[in-house]
């Protein structure tokens, strides 16, 4: 089946119910969940193992302290209710990756319970909310807020719980290494055991963007508190989602698919657009949603059934009673309290205050631990003129530098040779019309490439830009002079042609008049 | 050389015989060994035994004593001693009495076999069980069963009946046993031993194949309270590799010469008139009764109004948790695999119904279906609830008393197959399993034998939790007057038990399983 | 005795704990179980309201938990010792879908 109409005009008849659960292996921890093996990715088959995350039999867990902060840390910062007293329990189903054929998981009582994100959705993000432009700004509905260039969707967490993630499967003998079809199945133990915490959220996104922007979010949280590597690509973090259609107004939720295999930003938009479309397509047509798995292929870019769900799985779930039940004093979580770094949302916030910045570019800023701290270095270097500085400086890492890091995959800034240093350079450069802003992407380029100085390279490539007034006006006289045709028509109605006399200008100079000079006389010469 | 029968002795007449050089450690574990060898066709205690680690062990001692450091030794140093088979010892095969097991080695060693290592005892194999202590005789061992040295043709009672076995045969002087619901105290009262089963927490069960795990816990068989509280002593105590281990700092052998003048001791009427309780037990644990008050107890009624519901809290929670327990036999890590499957799931069905013995099955399934949705809240967490009410009746009796007195089994030993039904088996575990719900410490001490069968009877004494040494204090004042528990009759050193009785190796008897062979196991 | 169990419910339990049965080895194991569950009884006749529940036998233990340290564990070829197939370092096993469904 193929999707026939677009994601916005599905929006239009149908309400989508979205939630996510999103899973995040502790992989910045040194062990196991509930054992003293080395967490390492990557590292040769069972070669990271013991009694305990082998299941053999006769051991016994021993829960990691720092996974338990771990969480509650995520619980702080993500606005949870951290529950003092819970339980571990055991959830039981057979599985070749379980190594003891139940999970240590969570019961009804999470570490963590009853949080919220706020997303700010903006720019063509906003556009798939349905009928946003029937809201004034600063006008709610539901659960969004309208916003001057979008909307701040509250988007509730139902929950975060602890657990321990399963070994790694290699299936042999099938296509491309995939289950089905597969003859056998190689296991590897490495990875079981690994905490997992899983992020259950409320039902309350309604678009893919809003999906994706809350994984991002969350994501952002995730790092700046150093719990997760966060890597959607090696799995480290994973979100399934559950969608349902209703018809605009309704109360009652439809049946749901739950989607899996989401495993980068762009996916997860895309299979759950997919998604929509699809059961929209189902529904149009008089048919049926059953409860199902589905699997997002990005390839083919369909959803593919898994599995139907006839009945609830019966995981005959119960308390694990080879683990002490949890009663958290106060102190201890205080202590984890004041581990919690700036989150991106406060830093955002302070950057639009303290430099003068729009919101929307502070928020840029800090979509990267990296670019965020980069920019304030930059601000402290910049001393006295950090106001004036600030702009330009933004401009520069929210398009070159992103542009850059985002072309170059796996390099970090760090590594690079732009230094804050050296952007403060650039952009004084830019400031005093040294050089035009369209000079400044070129030395940008250039120091990453040579590795020199904004100044040294505009000296070495003889790239000043002209601002004097005098030389510049001779040029333009010189322009006018030649082309008394052109005056003439000019006068006579044709403003459109300052842009032939301002590229006649910049041609005499070799490309190094400054424009905004080149405007000035032009308009005056011509008046 | 020396005939003496180290089996037969006690860890201070094992210390003072290596400390004055009487004989040397090599001595204890060749000569064990070989008794072992010599008898062991009668009992069938032993699956395996151990004879690189126990000269290896015995190196050691030696060399202490050659450099004058016996002292550091431990107080059990030189002690024969042998360990259940669920317990993992390195190197060891550890079966659990069980076909899924048979050819499964350990790879790492349990906390609690490795602390008596520690204080010195010498390893000289693993003993026979009930599969995976799931029954009270020792007869659903898929390796056949063990043998009462009492009477060769009654069970020796179980899980824990071939750790009961060995001591009560002289073969070792200490073993180690699991009692989930009894399975230490009552094969400790069929076979006349010093049987305890501490407060749940006291010893750690890492590397002890779990059946229960709120229910398991780990204590010695001894035949004198000494023994039993040297053992403890090196067994207690905080283990980090099992968050429900207790730090434990008591010297359990430090109030045995108390005696018992000032303490209150408990009786429990509920029990004494038991549906099924034989007249020769209620016999024995009334004497015992009058025994302690003569030597200066108080004797006092207690009531423990819900204990008769224990039995069936205890028959929901072992098999919830036996259930999940079990679940990680999946033939793919370790355990029986049957060969020649192209699907996974057929390979787990074949595996598991050839791995697993009926009552091992027949558990599993019951503790699935208890915890299905729906029949949670019917069964397992009204047994859940249960358990509070029992904790308080106990708790409610120590205001009164520091220690009860009670049967441990409603009769001796039986005769083999003399019970088939499983609901009546279970009943075998009536007194016993209230202590396991509560977590408290419990204890199996002979009392001689009893008037009809002439079978050993032990009387079952019950502290509060973490107050083990009441029990301990109690059941030396009854030693003082019963004397130390004696090696069965035919075991002694000196009865001539050169053709033991002609029971088959019941080993050999297993169609199929073949033992300590390397690769697959057939079927 | 009620029948608490019917021989199709044993048999969805069997295949939920994997456990194979024979069609004899069901009847017999249906007749067990509904005489274990019956003798179960005195659990459900209990007045328990407002009893909480013990799910740890010993009521002051909470919050046990260890320090975030590598210990060393086993080696590849002990931690494959006891396999009865295994591969590239890998324990090996046939298709886990096989006529089923994934999980």
């Amino acid at each position: 089946m193929s999707a026939v109409r677009s994601l916005e005009e599905v929006l239009v008849d149908w309400e989508a119910v979205i939630g996510l659960e999103i899973h995040a292996e502790l992989t910045t921890l040194e062990t196991k969940m509930f054992c003293n093996c080395k967490l390492e990715f990557g590292a040769d088959p069972n070669t990271h193992t013991c009694p305990v995350c082998l299941g053999l039999p006769g051991a016994l867990p021993v829960p990691n302290r720092a996974a338990i902060e771990s969480i509650v840390l995520a619980g702080l910062a993500t606005n949870c209710d951290i529950e003092k007293r819970s339980m571990f329990y055991r959830k039981n189903y057979m599985y070749p990756d379980m190594p003891k054929n139940f999970q240590t998981t969570q019961g009804p009582v999470a570490f963590c319970m009853r949080g919220h994100l706020d997303l700010d959705v903006d720019g063509p993000a906003a556009k798939e909310r349905y009928q946003l432009d029937k809201l004034a700004v600063g006008e709610e509905r539901e659960n969004i807020i309208r916003t001057d260039s979008g909307y701040k969707a509250h988007v509730g967490i139902t929950r975060i719980h602890m657990e321990e993630d399963a070994g790694k499967m290699v299936h042999l003998g099938g296509g491309e290494g995939r289950i089905a079809g597969a003859t056998h199945s190689l296991v590897d133990y490495n990875r079981a055991g690994t905490p997992l915490i899983e992020l259950v959220t409320e039902p309350d996104l309604r678009t893919p963007e809003e999906a994706r922007l809350f994984m991002q979010k969350l994501r952002q949280i995730y790092l700046a508190i150093g719990i997760s590597d966060c890597s959607m690509e090696e799995g480290s973090l994973r979100c399934d989602g559950n969608v349902s259609l209703r018809r605009r107004g309704a109360k009652e939720f439809g049946t749901k698919t739950e989607l899996k295999n989401m495993n980068s930003f762009k996916n997860l938009h895309d299979g759950l657009a997919y998604e929509i479309c699809r059961q929209a397509e189902v529904l149009e047509e008089g048919g049926q949603i059953y409860q199902e798995t589905r699997h997002w292929d990005p390839t083919q870019k369909r959803t593919i059934v898994m599995r139907v769900k006839e009945t609830a799985d019966d995981y005959r779930l119960f308390p694990e009673p080879d683990l002490a039940p949890y009663d958290l004093s106060d102190e201890f979580i205080e202590s984890v309290r004041a581990k919690l770094p700036e989150l991106p949302e406060q830093k955002a916030l302070r950057f639009a205050q303290d430099f003068a910045l729009s919101a929307y570019d502070a928020r840029h800023l800090v979509e990267h631990r990296e670019t965020a701290a980069f920019f304030e270095k930059c601000m402290q270097l910049a001393g006295a003129d950090a106001a004036t500085l600030s702009k330009p400086i933004a401009n520069l890492i929210i398009n070159d530098v992103t542009a850059y890091l985002n072309a170059n995959e796996g390099v970090v800034l760090a590594d690079t040779q732009f230094t804050p240093a050296r952007a403060i350079e650039l952009v004084r450069l830019l400031a005093d019309d040294t050089i035009s802003s369209k000079q400044a992407k070129e030395v940008f380029s250039a120091v990453m490439e040579e590795g020199l100085d904004p100044a040294a390279i505009v000296e070495a490539r003889g790239m000043k830009q002209v601002s004097d007034t005098g030389a510049i006006e001779a040029v333009v006289d010189g322009v006018l002079a030649a082309n008394p045709d052109k005056v003439e028509q000019y006068k006579g109605g044709k403003t459109g042609l300052i842009g032939f006399f301002v590229g006649q200008c910049m041609k005499e100079m070799k490309g190094q008049g400054n424009p905004k000079v080149i405007n000035e006389l032009l308009a005056k010469k011509l008046s | 050389m020396t005939d003496q029968v180290f089996g037969c002795m006690s860890a201070c007449q094992i210390r003072e015989g290596l400390a004055t050089r009487q004989f040397s450690a090599r001595e204890i574990a060749d000569e064990s060994l070989k008794r072992i060898r010599a008898l062991d066709g009668a009992t069938h205690a032993f699956l395996e035994t151990t004879e690189e680690m126990a000269f290896e062990q015995a190196a050691r001692i030696d060399a202490a004593i050659a450099s004058d450091l016996l002292d550091e030794m431990g107080s059990l140093a030189g002690l024969p001693a042998a360990f259940k088979d669920n317990m993992n010892l390195i190197g060891t095969h550890t079966t659990c009495s069980s076909r899924m097991l048979a050819n499964y080695v350990s790879p790492y060693t349990a906390t609690c076999v490795s602390r008596m290592l520690a204080a010195g005892a010498i390893p000289l194999g693993k003993l026979n069980m009930d599969e995976f202590a799931f029954g009270s005789s020792t007869e659903t061992s898929a390796f056949g069963p063990t043998h009462n040295p009492w009477n060769l043709s009654c069970v020796p009672g179980g899980s824990s009946g071939g750790s009961a076995a060995a001591v009560a045969a002289g073969l070792v002087s200490v073993s180690l046993g699991s009692d989930t619901g009894g399975s230490i105290r009552q094969p400790g009262s069929f076979c006349g031993l010093v049987a305890v089963k501490p407060t749940y927490g006291v010893v750690s069960r890492y590397g002890v194949v779990a059946f229960g795990s709120s229910l398991d816990q780990v204590g010695p068989f001894t035949r004198s309270v000494e023994d039993a509280a040297y053992s403890l002593n090196a067994l207690a105590g905080r283990d980090p590799l099992d968050c429900t281990s207790q730090h434990i700092t008591t010297d359990f052998t430090a109030n045995l010469s108390e005696g018992v003048r000032g303490m209150r001791i408990g009786v429990v009427p509920a029990f004494m008139e038991a549906k099924g309780l034989t007249a020769e037990v209620k016999a024995k644990v009334e004497e015992a009764a009058d025994h302690l008050r003569q030597l200066g107890a108080e004797l006092v009624e207690v009531d423990l109004p819900n204990a008769q519901a224990a039995m069936s809290a205890y028959y929901v929670l072992g098999p919830c948790e036996a259930f999940s327990n079990l679940a990680r036999f999946d033939s793919i890590r370790y355990g029986y695999c049957d060969p020649g499957h192209k699907d996974m799931n057929s390979q787990y069905d074949a595996s598991r119904e050839i791995g697993f013995g009926s009552e091992a099955r027949r558990r599993i399934m019951l503790g699935s279906y208890l915890l299905s949705a729906g029949v949670y809240d019917t069964y397992y967490y009204p047994a859940q609830q249960v358990r509070t009410l029992i904790t308080q009746d106990y708790a409610r009796a120590y205001e009164q008393v520091d220690c009860i007195l009670a049967p441990v089994a409603p009769r001796t030993a039986f005769e083999f197959g003399a019970i088939s039904d499983p609901t009546e088996m279970y009943l075998s575990d009536m007194f016993t399993i209230s202590i396991n719900i509560a977590g408290n410490g419990g204890m199996s001490m002979p009392v001689g034998l009893g008037a009809e069968t002439g079978l050993p009877v032990g009387v079952q004494l019950i502290a509060p939790q973490f107050k083990d040494e009441n029990m301990l204090r109690v059941a030396a004042a009854l030693e003082s007057v019963y004397g130390p528990a004696p090696v069965a009759t035919a075991f002694l050193p000196e009865s001539d038990l050169s053709a033991p009785a002609n029971i088959p190796d019941a080993r050999d008897a297993v169609p199929g399983v073949v033992l300590g062979e390397e690769g697959e196991c057939r079927a | 005795m009620t029948e608490h169990l019917s021989e199709h419910d044993v048999r969805d339990i069997a295949e939920y704990v994997r456990i194979g049965l024979t069609d004899d080895e069901v009847e017999q194991m249906t007749v067990d179980l509904n005489a274990i569950i019956d003798s179960l009884r005195p659990i459900t006749e209990y007045e328990l309201d407002g009893v909480e529940p013990t799910f740890h036998p010993i009521g002051t233990l909470s919050n046990v938990m260890r320090d975030d340290m590598v210990v060393p564990g086993f080696s590849q070829e002990v931690a494959l010792e006891n396999a009865s197939k295994t591969q590239d370092g890998s324990f090996l096993i046939p298709s886990i879908l096989g006529e089923g469904g994934d999980r």
